[in-house]
């Protein structure tokens, strides 16, 4: 068992607070990554997991013991670096044993291992060189293997794709996932690319301002996102906002915003009357309106940003840019007059003041 | 092409222009007398050829400095580097951004302490009735202590004003080349098992080996200038026992006998062994 507890765990520089109560179970052998923009403190817990930070207060501990006073070598984790954090002047082969043989491995031991490691990551070929000879994927690939071979409770990932071109990155990452299904170990990624984190998560921790935003597998936090920040932060592109102000109607509510008036049952969500509320709709589920029925945002396209198979329209609805994801082909031209529909079920409502989501 | 050739040749020349009137002229006269009988008492020579060198090799005068400077060399340098990794790294690994700061000011002052000054503060301070620094065993034992008059301490004790001198100057600068290095592989090493010494050991001295490298050599180039130093603190005594190769040279030369071509020999034979050591440590260095 290796999981991971960290209860109330605080972290400040002097008087500045950057963690405050932070608290989450990680479960074993789960994939677990904290997501979240840059400064929201997410790589210094992870470095207060492998004890290259203070912990300011609260506890973590590691498969049961709690290890806020464990060096980080006592503590069975492993740690991937985003420059990798080779060793230069050891040959790969050294850079990979080196923990081994601080640990007092016996020789044939370590060589048997690092054959068994070198090969799950095709690095074979080149043990004998040194870090600088090695491309920055591959350099990757030997700082997971260092990490690797200490078969430790816990792998820590600190934005490891990040440095990597876009092919690469894609690469490893199914590296990664592959290592993760075979290994089993309990891992926690740290990036800010959502993409990583939606495609490699058991469950995501959303983070912002050293505080946790919502936790949740990948699927939960697209489509249930908690606060608008969530919200904005997930998806690609990014989802649609439009203030509005909530009227009762007869049969359900009326959605008053700058452009249009619309209708909607309102089921599952907590609304009252004159509420202010921020409505979001993600892009892909703005689709072509060719009738008048239901709820209609119309306006003149302005930009169309082609992705491939979709495009991506951007059109002017009450003052603000709205975009809508439709099918490449047959898709409007700028300035054509464009209509998309949504399906209510499709409907994000937040309230404007606190940012939380109305849905209940 | 013609352009790139000159350029280069155009900066050049007035600087080896320099170097060739104030470091060749001598060198090349002095190697033109070492083969001659030249006194400075008297205004001729002749030329005897290879007679001062040989006789060289029978002065056991001459043996005993070539091994004085060889343990002075050997002691300097290697006391040196030691002391400034080792208060390098302890500064690095214990004091805060401001204590570092402050130590290094400190440690900087020696250095800039011109060596004949330093070396009279010493001097006195080692002096066996008014020495700061014997006066303790001279106040528990009621003996004297005058270490640089006992042949067993005496190279010892001016060593340890030139390790004063450059062992703190230069553990700034491992403090420095330390802060210089990408904080990852250490910490990369820390979760490797790495205990703190492993760290240094294994991961920081070696990603400094060329710089501690260049320290050395500078090291070894300034030993071979410390007659200044020794001059001062003793002259080569007591008896010959800190005479080095520069300083015997120089009282065959100017003091005793003024055999300025058997002194010349001397600086000949000098430049050729320190050119050769020289080049070829540089080249097993640079592997």
């Amino acid at each position: 068992m290796s999981n991971i507890v960290c209860s109330h765990v605080d972290k400040s520089y002097g008087s500045i607070n950057v963690i405050s109560d932070f608290n989450l179970d990680v479960a074993d052998r789960e994939f677990i990554v904290f997501l979240g923009p840059s400064g929201c403190g997410k790589s210094t817990l992870l470095r207060m997991i492998a004890g290259l930070e203070e912990i300011s207060g609260g506890t973590v501990s590691i498969g049961g013991t709690a290890v806020n006073d464990l060096e980080p070598r006592d503590r069975g984790v492993a740690m991937v670096f985003q420059n990798y954090a080779l060793y230069p002047h050891m040959t790969i082969y050294d850079n990979i044993a080196f923990g081994l043989k601080r640990m007092k491995v016996p020789k044939e031991q370590i060589d048997a291992r690092i054959k068994a490691v070198s090969a799950t990551l095709g690095l074979e070929p080149y043990l004998a060189r040194k870090p600088t000879e090695l491309s920055g994927g591959q350099q990757q690939r030997v700082a997971i293997a260092r990490a690797m071979i200490k078969t430790p409770k816990v792998f820590l990932f600190d934005e490891p794709l990040s440095n990597l071109d876009a092919k690469l990155r894609h690469h490893m990452r199914v590296e990664i996932a592959r290592l993760h299904q075979k290994l089993q170990t309990t891992t926690i990624y740290v990036t800010h690319d959502q993409l990583e984190a939606m495609t490699l998560a058991d469950r995501i921790v959303l983070m912002k301002g050293g505080a946790i935003e919502q936790v949740g597998s990948p699927a939960e936090i697209y489509e249930k996102p908690r606060t608008l920040f969530v919200a904005g932060f997930i998806g690609t592109p990014n989802m649609n906002f439009i203030d509005a102000t909530v009227n009762r109607a007869e049969d359900g509510w009326l959605l008053r915003t700058d452009g249009a008036d619309l209708r909607i049952r309102g089921h599952g969500f907590a609304l009252t009357h004159g509420k202010e509320v921020v409505l979001g709709i993600r892009p892909p589920d703005l689709v072509p309106a060719d009738g008048g029925e239901g709820n209609v945002l119309t306006g003149v396209a302005d930009l169309i940003e082609f992705h491939g198979n979709d495009a991506l329209v951007t059109f002017k609805f009450g003052g603000k840019e709205i975009g809508a994801l439709v099918k490449a082909s047959g898709c409007p031209a700028a300035g054509d007059r464009v209509a998309f529909r949504f399906d209510e079920t499709r409907l994000h409502i937040f309230d404007k003041g606190d940012g939380l989501t109305l849905r209940c | 092409m013609k352009t790139k050739t000159l350029l280069p040749a155009a900066f050049l020349s007035p600087a080896l222009i320099i170097l060739a009137v104030l470091a060749l002229v001598p060198t090349v006269y002095a190697i033109v007398i070492s083969f001659e009988d030249r006194e400075l008492s008297r205004p001729d020579g002749r030329f005897v050829g290879l007679d001062n060198y040989v006789s060289l090799f029978s002065d056991r005068r001459f043996l005993n400095a070539i091994q004085v400077s060889l343990t002075w060399e050997v002691l300097t340098v290697a006391a040196t580097l030691v002391i400034a990794i080792g208060l390098g790294i302890l500064m690095f690994e214990c004091a805060s951004p401001k204590a570092r700061n402050v130590l290094s000011l400190l440690f900087l002052m020696p250095v800039i302490l011109p060596r004949v000054s330093a070396a009279f503060v010493w001097k006195f301070a080692f002096h066996p009735l008014y020495g700061i620094i014997t006066y303790p065993y001279k106040a528990i034992t009621g003996q004297p202590l005058d270490l640089l008059s006992n042949p067993v301490t005496a190279l010892g004790t001016v060593a340890l004003v030139d390790v004063w001198q450059w062992g703190l100057f230069f553990s700034v600068i491992v403090l420095k080349l330390l802060e210089t290095l990408p904080p990852q592989p250490f910490e990369a090493a820390r979760l490797d098992h790495a205990r703190p010494w492993e760290v240094y050991a294994y991961v920081a001295l070696p990603m400094l080996k060329a710089p501690l490298i260049s320290l050395a050599f500078v090291k070894m180039i300034e030993s071979l200038r410390a007659f200044d130093l020794i001059y001062v603190m003793t002259r080569g005594g007591p008896g010959i026992s800190t005479e080095t190769l520069d300083m015997y040279a120089f009282s065959q030369g100017f003091i005793e006998s003024g055999r300025i071509s058997y002194a010349s020999s001397m600086a000949v034979l000098m430049m050729i062994a320190t050119s050769v050591a020289f080049t070829f440590i540089w080249k097993r260095a640079k592997v």
